[in-house]
C-alpha cells in the first residue's frame, strides 16, 4: 500500500463511511428490538458461557465475568468483520460492475461496520466495569493502540478472504469452520493455561490470542503491556496487512469480470 | 485538445467451458487443464475524443459498446493497448446503483450522491432541487420500496446530474422513463454540452444520436467500422445490419 493509495482512500472517506453506516443501520432496520439486539446478544452469550464455564468446568480466573465479556466482544469483532468481508465484493455486484472506486473500500467499510457494532456492544462492558467497581489504571490508554492493531489484523485477513471468495465461493464455508476452531484456540472463554504445555506453546503464537491478552492486561489487570508481546502483534499486523494488500491488488482488476 | 485517447485497444474475455468457482472444483480439476473459449470483445480500437464534443457510439448487441465504456470508466481492465484520459470521468452506466429499498428517498439521495462523488454538503444543498427535478417532493420520506421503477430512475438521474461532470459516459440510461422525463433529460444533456462537458453517448435510438451527436462511432463484432459524420455512420450501420 503506497502513500498515493492512502491519499485516494482519504478522497473517498465519505463513501467508506456511508457504506459502513448503511450496513450498520440496515442490520437493525427490520427487527423489533432494533439496536437493543446488539446489547442483548453479547449478554445472552455471556450468561450461557458464564454458567457453563464457571460452574461446570470451574474456570478459576479473577474477574471472570469481565474476562469473558471482553473476550466475547473482541472475538465477535473478528468473526463479524471477516465474515462480512467475505461477501463485501460478491454481495455487491452492482457496485463493482457499474461504478469505479478502489475496491478495498468495500472491505474497509465492512470492517468498520463490524467495529461500530463492537463499539455499541462495549456499552454493556462499560456498565459491567462500573458495576464491579473495577480499579482502572492509566495503562488503559494502551487499549486504543491495541484495538487499532487488532483492526489492522482483521482488515488484512478480510482483504485476503474477500478477494479469494470472488474466485472460490467455498472459501466462505471453509472460513466458518476455521472460525469455529479459532474460537477454542483463542482465550475467549478460558485462559490458554487450561491446555497442556506443548499446546500452549503453539497457541500462544496466535496473534489474536496475544491481542486479547494484551487488551485484558491493560483493562482488567492494570498491567503494562509486555513489550515483546506488543512488538509481536505490531509485526504480525504489518505482515498480515501487507499480504492482504498484495493478494487483493493482484486479484482486483478482474473482479468486475468474475462477478 | 483530445481528452480521451485510445490506442490499439484490445479486450479479450476468457470464458471457461466449465466454471470452476470453488476451491474444491479447482483442486479436483487440477489434473485436467481448464478449457477456455476466448471472446475478442474489442479488436484494435483507436479513437480520440475532443474536449467538449458529444460522440455517439452505435452497433448491434455484443458489438463491444458497453465494454468500451467500462474500460474508459476503469471498471474493466484492457488486455492490451493504452487509454489516456485527461479529465475527471463520470460514468452513468446504470442509474440507481447502490439504491437501497429499505431506505427513504432522501436517504437514498445521500447514499447515491456519495457513490457518484458528491460531498455530503453539496447533497444537502441540492436535496430540495433534486426532489423537485424528479417530481418527488411529496415522497421525500417514503421508502423507495414503494416507488415504481420509473420513479426510482427519476430519483437516480436527478441525483446523478448534480455531479458536475467533465466527461460523461452515458450507456442507454435514458431509454427508461416516460416521454416528459426523457425530454427533461435531453435538456440537461444539452446544458452540459453548452457548458463544454465531453459526452460519450451509447444508444440504439438512432434518431437521438443523429439529433445530438455530430460525430458517431460504429462498432461491429468488436471492430471499429467507421467514425465520422453521424448521418454517414448511421447509413453504414443500416447497410450492414
Amino acid at each position: 500500500m503506497r502513500i498515493q493509495h492512502i491519499r485516494e482512500l482519504y478522497d473517498y472517506r465519505n463513501l467508506i463511511w456511508v457504506l459502513a453506516w448503511v450496513d450498520f443501520k440496515q442490520r437493525y432496520k427490520n427487527s423489533v428490538l432494533g439496536y437493543f439486539w446488539s446489547l442483548l446478544e453479547p449478554l445472552l452469550m455471556l450468561a450461557v458461557l458464564y454458567i457453563v464455564f464457571s460452574n461446570l468446568m470451574k474456570v478459576q480466573v479473577e474477574y471472570y465475568q469481565l474476562f469473558l465479556l471482553q473476550g466475547i466482544i473482541m472475538w465477535s469483532f473478528f468473526t463479524r468483520s471477516t465474515s462480512a468481508s467475505l461477501l463485501a465484493i460478491v454481495g455487491k455486484p452492482q457496485l463493482v460492475k457499474k461504478v469505479y472506486f478502489p475496491r478495498d473500500i468495500l472491505v474497509i467499510s465492512s470492517c468498520i461496520t463490524a467495529l461500530l457494532m463492537s463499539i455499541f456492544e462495549s456499552i454493556v462492558f462499560l456498565a459491567f466495569l462500573l458495576y464491579f467497581r473495577l480499579p482502572l489504571s492509566l495503562n488503559i490508554f494502551y487499549l486504543p493502540v491495541i484495538l487499532f492493531l487488532f483492526f489492522l489484523i482483521a482488515l488484512g485477513t478480510s482483504l485476503v478472504l474477500a478477494a479469494l471468495n470472488v474466485y472460490y465461493r467455498d472459501i466462505q464455508y471453509i472460513w466458518a469452520v476455521i472460525l469455529q476452531i479459532g474460537f477454542f484456540a483463542t482465550p475467549v472463554v478460558f485462559p490458554l493455561s487450561v491446555f497442556p504445555q506443548y499446546l500452549q506453546q503453539i497457541l500462544s503464537k496466535n496473534p489474536i490470542a496475544q491481542v486479547i491478552y494484551l487488551a485484558r492486561d491493560v483493562t482488567l489487570y492494570s498491567k503494562v503491556p509486555g513489550l515483546d508481546q506488543l512488538a509481536y502483534v505490531i509485526f504480525i499486523a504489518i505482515v498480515i496487512l501487507g499480504i492482504g494488500y498484495a493478494i487483493f491488488t493482484r486479484l482486483e482488476p478482474r473482479f468486475a469480470e468474475e462477478l | 485538445m483530445a481528452v480521451i485517447e485510445v490506442e490499439h485497444l484490445h479486450k479479450v474475455f476468457r470464458i471457461p467451458h466449465e466454471r470452476r468457482n470453488t476451491l474444491f472444483a479447482t483442486l479436483t480439476g487440477l489434473l485436467r487443464p481448464p478449457v477456455y473459449e476466448t471472446f475478442h470483445a474489442l479488436k484494435d480500437i483507436s479513437l480520440s475524443i475532443e474536449g467538449g464534443e458529444m460522440l455517439g457510439i452505435i452497433g448491434q448487441n455484443g458489438s463491444g459498446k458497453s465494454t468500451l465504456l467500462k474500460i474508459l470508466a476503469r471498471i474493466l481492465v484492457s488486455t492490451s493497448g493504452t487509454v489516456r484520459i485527461k479529465k475527471r470521468i463520470t460514468p452513468f452506466l446504470e442509474l440507481g446503483v447502490g439504491f437501497n429499498q429499505d431506505f427513504t428517498a432522501a436517504e437514498n439521495i445521500r447514499i447515491y450522491g456519495i457513490i457518484m462523488g458528491l460531498s455530503p454538503r453539496e447533497i444537502d444543498d441540492k436535496m430540495d432541487f433534486i426532489l423537485e427535478f424528479a417530481d418527488l417532493q411529496k415522497f421525500r420520506d417514503t421508502k423507495i420500496r414503494n416507488f415504481s421503477s420509473g420513479m426510482q430512475v427519476r430519483l437516480a438521474f436527478s441525483t446523478a446530474i448534480q455531479t458536475n461532470p467533465q466527461i460523461l459516459l452515458l450507456d442507454e440510461v435514458l431509454a427508461v422513463g416516460d416521454i416528459d422525463f426523457q425530454k427533461k433529460c435531453y435538456e440537461v444533456i444539452n446544458t452540459f454540452k453548452n457548458e463544454g462537458v465531453t459526452i460519450v453517448f451509447v444508444s440504439h435510438d438512432l434518431a437521438a444520436i443523429q439529433q445530438h451527436c455530430p460525430r458517431t462511432l460504429l462498432l461491429h463484432h468488436g471492430e471499429k467500422v467507421m467514425v465520422g459524420d453521424s448521418e454517414d455512420v448511421i447509413a453504414k450501420y443500416e447497410s450492414i445490419s
